[in-house]
């Protein structure tokens, strides 16, 4: 042994890449039109909204917590976003986009502190976070959707088309990237998983886990931020919920890519193929006019099966 | 000793194969009642895979097991205990989140499907009380009790099971000597009213005051049988590892008194735990912390660790006083303070990630050392005979032993100026000890400053330069040099007085 190889993507990583190859094939055959450029290039677009937050929720699972504010960070990033840049003001609208990625930091620092200092479990905290956010935005906007619109940058990023790819796609897989680079290369990525697998013993070898925990939640909250700023650039507006129906498909795709939902094992790759596959899998249902009764089904199959799935491979091991 | 003339439990030409592995190949092997049984041998030696067999956990690949001279198939655990054969396992089978109370009662007989049998609380509490467990209360938490506890416990709950045959698997690795000699009491008094005891224990002088017979295992087979006292020490090792190992413990050097200071302790004291603990170590110097279980000795090594708030008095660090708050910080190369825990599966590794993995968490991120280098670690694995595939392999497909040489290795590569260390040989076989054993020994040559923690009183008295014993959270007794017997530790971890041990030894 010369090297000590790290975090090799298992073959887990693998299946939703084959399911997604499936789908396209199975669905051609009814839908010709799915095989075309156009359709394909905007299932990436589309699958980039979904992507962004899942990259940020792949982090707190492979830590063995998960955040379920997801829903309202993103619609208060979007709040913020469209509230600034549609205020006309040029500096209001420069800040647009920092001040919406400064609040979902922030929610994910306050995220942190509940796990890591106040020991309180992830999902009521996290949960809490969320509907605490929730009445906060009715307060402000009184319920209706909020005034505002979305500057050029963040409809540029949700809508654009940069060197034939859609713009929210690249933005996907640079944030993608930039995030593998620090999981495989950094001291951080490693103290996650180690978290992830075994918190007391990573403690106990002079990890100052609460930091670990802070960065996670906060590079989560960017995350939604993110999503949450695409998501109103595509709409040009932010409006009441528009983070629920997100929340499911996230964790759904992080679990398909073969990521443990009890931490330490997973990968961004495999979140990936699990966002790409949820995504073509919904735009094929709704191509075939499935009832979303049956689409809510049908994820909840696919999630309980993923896990079935790992608990009995756990078992053989 | 007249022995009845059926066994309780034969094997005949029993094998037991694991994918390529044979755990376990034709052994033959009986074992009667009214008669204490023990099983010696490496781990790998095939000791645990007997007991599971005997215990009805797994089925041999071939062979026949004979219960009361009949061939049979044990189904499982449940059938094995209806039939008389009781387990305890060396992986405590308590469940954690539930109450002693309830623990007791799961699966006790005449328990079912709604019915409680409360009748087994009181004998088990009974039982508790004969071995020092009287304190335990039945509504805590099996998960808030210390090891020793919950192995009191498990001995208290396979006692109510009425055994006919009682399987003990190292049932009393974490039980200071006191308590031990009362198990055994109850031990023998079962021995007596006819029960067979298949017992498990890596110390000697355990098995030497227990047993009326021992068998030996190495690599699989059943090497020997024969009555206590019939081989001489030396003998039985060497049957053991099948080939002579002359000293478990590696020759002393003469100690120095004045070897540079490494660590000094002032009246350290926290909470209610500890009071008062005063303690010096030197440089090439191993200090062994000894008494009963949950004396202090361990808040000493986390408290030097980091890991306790509000403590007491002074710390000192090569005569600069310092304030350690955090593992973090006691690890920084500027103090250098490394500590294995005792609970290595789950305090000592992360089980799930390789060994690559766990070899590096320690070092990750400490200056003017690359982690990822595996040539930081090679010495010292190769020092202790690391036994795997690769060091991408889990660490939870590794042995007991083994799993404790990463433990170990992962701070040694940081070369701490001070070792704090649990109980390291905890459960572990008698080659394994020798290579950490000779591997202390040695940092302490080259300079580090060792305290080490143990239940063993052969470490203390072979192993280390001097002794500090424990008793309430206080030192009562600090021995060195020739002082340091076996005698003396047990009085002074009872808090006896020194002259009153010699009193009650001079009548012995």
């Amino acid at each position: 042994m010369n090297t000590i190889r790290q975090n090799l993507p298992r073959i887990d990583a693998l299946f939703p890449y084959v399911g997604t190859v499936l789908l396209i094939l199975g669905g051609s055959y009814f839908f010709p039109q799915i095989l075309g450029i156009e359709y394909l290039a905007q299932q990436l677009q589309i699958a980039a909204f979904l992507g962004v937050l899942a990259l940020g929720a792949t982090i707190v699972i492979l830590l063995g917590h998960i955040d379920l504010s997801v829903p309202w960070v993103l619609g208060g990033a979007a709040i913020i976003s469209t509230s600034l840049a549609g205020s006309g003001d040029p500096a209001f609208i420069v800040a647009a986009i920092p001040m919406a990625l400064l609040f979902g930091a922030l929610v994910g620092v306050i995220n942190g502190v509940g796990v890591a200092i106040l020991r309180i479990p992830s999902m009521v905290w996290t949960l809490a976070v969320n509907s605490m956010l929730l009445g906060v935005a009715v307060l402000n906007t009184g319920g209706f959707n909020p005034k505002g619109e979305a500057s050029v940058t963040m409809t540029w990023l949700a809508t654009g088309n940069l060197a034939g790819f859609p713009v929210a796609f690249l933005v996907w897989m640079t944030v993608t990237g930039i995030m593998a680079l620090i999981l495989k290369r950094s001291a951080f990525g490693r103290y996650l998983s180690a978290i992830g697998y075994n918190e007391k013993a990573t403690f106990l070898s002079g990890v100052s886990t609460p930091s670990v925990i802070f960065a996670a939640f906060a590079i989560a909250g960017l995350c939604s931020a993110l999503g949450g700023i695409m998501l109103a650039g595509y709409a040009n507006q932010a409006y009441q919920s528009m983070g629920d129906p997100f929340l499911l498909p996230t964790i759904a795709a992080v679990v398909i890519g073969g990521t443990s939902i009890l931490g330490g094992r997973g990968s961004l790759i495999g979140t990936v193929g699990g966002v790409l596959f949820i995504t073509l899998l919904t735009s094929i249902l709704s191509v075939m006019q499935i009832s979303d009764a049956w689409r809510n089904i049908i994820f909840g199959v696919i999630i309980i099966s993923m896990l079935l799935l790992q608990t009995l491979r756990r078992k053989g091991n | 000793m007249s022995r009845p003339e059926h066994p309780i439990v034969r094997l005949r030409g029993v094998s037991k194969v694991y994918g390529a592995t044979r755990a376990l190949s034709d052994v033959d092997f009986a074992c009667f009642g009214g008669e204490i049984h023990a099983v010696l041998g490496e781990n790998g030696a095939g000791k645990s895979t007997l007991m599971k067999l005997v215990a009805g956990v797994i089925q041999p690949t071939s062979g026949d097991i004979e219960v009361d001279s009949v061939a049979m198939r044990l189904k499982g655990p449940a059938d094995a205990m209806a039939r008389g054969l009781v387990c305890m396992f060396q992986e405590l089978s308590l469940v954690p989140d539930l109450s002693v109370r309830e623990n007791l009662m799961l699966g006790a007989v005449g328990t079912g499907l709604g019915r409680l049998n409360t009748g087994v609380v009181r004998r088990a509490q009974d039982i508790l009380a004969q071995i020092d467990g009287g304190a335990i209360g039945m509504k805590t938490r099996v998960a808030d009790l210390s090891l020793a506890e919950q192995q009191q416990v498990e001995i208290a709950k396979a006692l109510t099971r009425d055994p006919k045959l009682l399987i003990l698997d190292e049932a009393t690795s974490a039980l200071n000597a006191s308590v031990v000699e009362k198990v055994f009491q109850l031990i023998r008094a079962e021995r007596d009213r006819g029960v067979g005891v298949l017992f498990i224990s890596h110390r000697f002088h355990e098995i030497e005051s227990l047993a009326d017979r021992i068998s030996i295992f190495r690599n699989g087979t059943h090497v020997d049988t024969f009555d206590n006292g019939a081989c001489s020490y030396g003998q039985i090792i060497s049957k053991m590892v099948g080939q002579r190992i002359d000293d478990l413990f590696p020759p002393k050097p003469a100690p120095d008194p004045h070897a540079q200071e490494v660590l000094r302790l002032d009246g350290f004291g926290w909470a209610d735990t500890l009071k008062d603990v005063s303690i010096v170590l030197r440089k090439g110097q191993i200090t062994g912390l000894g008494g009963l279980d949950g004396q202090g000795q361990g808040s000493v090594l986390q408290g030097l660790f980091g890991l306790l708030r509000g403590t007491e008095g002074r710390c000192l660090v090569g005569g600069t006083p310092v304030a350690i708050n955090h593992p973090k910080h006691a690890k920084n190369p500027k103090l250098g303070i490394a500590l294995v825990p005792e609970d290595r599966k789950t305090e000592g590794l992360i089980l799930d990630q390789s060994i690559a993995q766990n070899l590096e968490l320690a070092a990750l991120g400490t200056d003017g050392i690359n982690a990822s280098d595996p040539a930081i670690y090679r010495p010292f694995l190769d020092a202790l005979e690391l036994k795997c595939d690769s060091l991408d392999q889990p660490v939870s497909q590794l042995s007991g032993g083994n799993q404790q040489k990463v433990a170990l290795t992962k701070w040694l590569a940081l070369g701490p100026r001070c070792m704090l260390l649990a109980d390291p040989t905890r459960g572990i076989d008698v080659k394994t000890k020798t290579q950490i054993y000779a591997l202390l020994r040695r940092l302490a040559e080259s300079g580090v400053a060792i305290l080490l923690v143990s239940t063993d009183y052969e470490e203390l008295i072979h192993l280390c330069d001097e002794t500090h014993v424990f008793y309430q959270g206080r030192i009562v007794r600090h021995l060195t040099g020739e002082d340091v017997t076996a005698e003396a530790i047990i009085a002074a971890s009872l808090n006896i007085p020194a002259s009153a041990q010699t009193a009650q030894s001079t009548h012995a």
